[in-house]
Parts: structure tokens; sequence; C-alpha cells
């Protein structure tokens, strides 16, 4: 099999049982993503993820774009469309035929337990998913501080468009850095 | 009767399209809910929310999900393909091309910082959405230690998430029901 081939297969066979187990949305399977594409697959660096995370942020869109973007990293667009697919496919076919059930099973004693037990997951996936950002970020103490303080301003200004959030911080920390202090 | 008349599929995949370059740091359903159901009136509230819940319960992004059941429920899979594509097709090109930027402009410690910044900024907004989530639960014990159990063994510990997933959510749905018949008794 060719290379290229090999690596697009295991792209689609890292990312497609995620999908399946991403309760709680993309975010979910940050920390996942992360230990897959810098620990186990070495397909990223930890500086290179970093900036990777911090760009599909950046950009518009649902969930998240981060493992188009490990899968561009490794094998360019055909990488890129791979990983895309293998993430939002499966899922995407499941609720395509949950859809029907979903109203038949509407106030069942089993419906509301599997949303109400599912959901503690959910929220703690996300919150290991923002530890395995902070891990892996080589910004070091200054990333921490700035992430506790930008948590306490989403969190008390609900408002607040998450696009002035990342400018402002990207703002500060590049001139931190030009002008030394960092 | 919105519905009486038949939505085009160039319609559907422009009305996504919209809605995909417009939804920033993930309030999907929020933008989908101006657009789709208040402004072209596609879907009704009790649709939306019935679609917005079981897109949050079954795996996936939820944005995604809602997308694929409004498709769905206006021109069926040709309909749910078509919306789905309209919603990732601009992201998809925006963050293509952010990361040939990125690879052009190299390694430079001023991009690195800027990054830096931003992915701080973006963590926050992780830790927030997370700590939200947990807030809005009726504050009892099986649920706070299924989080933190979660944070520890997938955030802490870094052990692989499918497990870890395939365990705990047995018994969080089995807390969930005890904690159901115990309210109802």
């Amino acid at each position: 099999m060719p290379d290229e081939i090999r690596t697009l297969l295991t792209l689609a066979l890292v990312f497609a049982p995620l999908s399946l187990l991403s309760i709680g949305g993309g975010a979910a399977l940050l920390a996942e993503i992360e230990h897959q594409s810098v620990s186990v697959h070495a397909w990223t660096t930890q500086r290179e993820f970093a900036d990777l995370f911090a760009i599909s942020r950046a950009a518009p869109g649902p969930g998240t774009m981060l493992t188009t973007l490990v899968g561009w990293k490794v094998a360019g667009l055909a990488g890129a469309l791979t990983a895309t697919v293998a993430l939002y496919l499966p899922s995407s076919l499941l609720v395509f035929g949950a859809a029907r059930l979903w109203g038949r099973w509407r106030g069942s004693l089993w419906h509301s337990a599997v949303e109400r037990g599912l959901a503690p997951i959910a929220s703690g996936l996300i919150l290991a998913g923002g530890i395995a950002v902070l891990r892996v970020s080589p910004g070091g103490p200054a990333v921490w501080v700035a992430a506790a303080l930008s948590t306490v301003l989403i969190l008390c200004r609900p408002s607040l468009h998450p696009l002035v959030l990342f400018f402002g911080g990207g703002v500060v920390f590049g001139l931190a850095e030009k002008l030394g202090l960092w | 009767m919105p519905r009486s008349k038949r939505i085009g599929l160039p319609a559907l995949f422009a009305a996504f399209f919209r809605l995909g370059v417009m939804s920033f740091g993930g309030g999907t359903a929020g933008w989908l809910y101006r657009e789709i159901v208040e402004r072209r009136h596609w879907i009704n509230d009790k649709e939306f929310l019935s679609s917005a819940a079981l897109g949050r319960l079954v795996p996936g992004s939820g944005g995604v999900n809602l997308t694929v059941q409004v498709g769905q429920h206006l021109r069926g899979g040709a309909g749910a393909t078509t919306a789905v594509l309209g919603l990732l097709s601009g992201p998809l090109a925006i963050v293509l091309a952010l990361a040939v930027g990125y690879a052009k402009v190299g390694q430079s410690p001023s991009l690195h910082a800027v990054l830096d910044g931003v992915a701080a900024a973006a963590i926050g907004l992780t830790f927030a959405t997370g700590l939200k989530l947990v807030q809005f639960k009726p504050a009892s014990a099986g649920p706070l230690a299924i989080t933190f159990a979660t944070v520890v063994c997938v955030g802490v510990l870094r052990w692989p998430m499918i497990p870890v997933v395939l365990c705990l959510a047995p018994v969080s749905i089995c807390i969930a029901l005890l904690d159901r018949h115990g309210r109802n008794a």
C-alpha cells in the first residue's frame, strides 16, 4: 500500500471512532485529539499543535476544525478532507437514523436518564480538553494565567463575542513579545 | 403554512453556508435559530428545540447534528447532505487558508506569541463552556463525582477517552435512573 494511502487510512481509523464518542460536541474530543496527534502518532509537535488549536478557534464554524488542520498537516488537502469526513460522517449518520426514533422515545424514563446521565461526562470531557491544550501549550505560566482570566471574563460577561476575546489575547501577547516582556 | 412551498437545495445550501461562516466560537445553534427559525420560518420553535436536544444528546458537534436534522426535515437525505456541506465548506476553506498562511509566515517568535494569546483566550472559552454545563445541573453529588472522575481520568491522568467514556457512561446513566426513582417516590 502506498504511504499516502496508508496515512489517510490511519487518519480515518483514528478519527471515525472518536466521532461516535464525542459526547458534548467537538470540544469534548480535544484531549483525545491532542493525545493521538502529539503522543501516539507524532503528527504534530507540541508547538504545532498549540498553533493549530489557536488557528482552528480563530476560524468560524461548528465544533472543532482542529482535526481538519491535523489532517492537513499530515497529508495536505486530502488529509484535511479525510479527517473532516471521518470526524463528521459517522455522528451525522447516527443522528440521521436517530431522528425518527427520538420522537417515539420522548418523555420515556430511559430517554431522560440517558440525557441526564451523559451531561456530567460531557462537561468533564470539555474541561479535560482545556487542560490537555494547556498542557501542550509552550507559552508556559503566562498562558495559564491568561486562560484563567479569560475563563472568568466569559463567565462574567457571556455576551462578549469570542472573536473580540481571541483578538485581545493575540494583541496582548504579541505586544508583550515585541516589548520584550515575555 | 411556511412549509407548503418546497425549499430548493441551492437555497438550503446558501442558508447553511451563511450560517457556517457566521458562527464563531461554536455558537452554531444560536445562529441557526436566528436564521432558520426566526428569519426564514423553515421550522418552528418546537421542532427546533426537539432537534437541538437530540443534537446535543447524540455524539458529534451539536451544530452539525442540528443541521443534519433540519436538512432531513426539509428535504430528506439530499437535504441533510446539502445542509451539512453548506455549513462546513465555508469554515473548511477559511481554516485551510489560515493554515496555509501560517505555514508561509513560518516559525517566528512574534507569530507564536500572538497564537499563544489566541489559544489562551480560546482555552478560557472552553473552560467557561464546561463550567457552565456543570453549574446548570441540580446540585447533586453523583453527577458532580462523574464530572470530576472524567476530568481526572482524561485530563489529568491522560487515560484514553474511549474506554473511560464506555465505563463511566453506564454508571452515570444508572445514577440518573436511580435519582429519578428517588425523586418520584
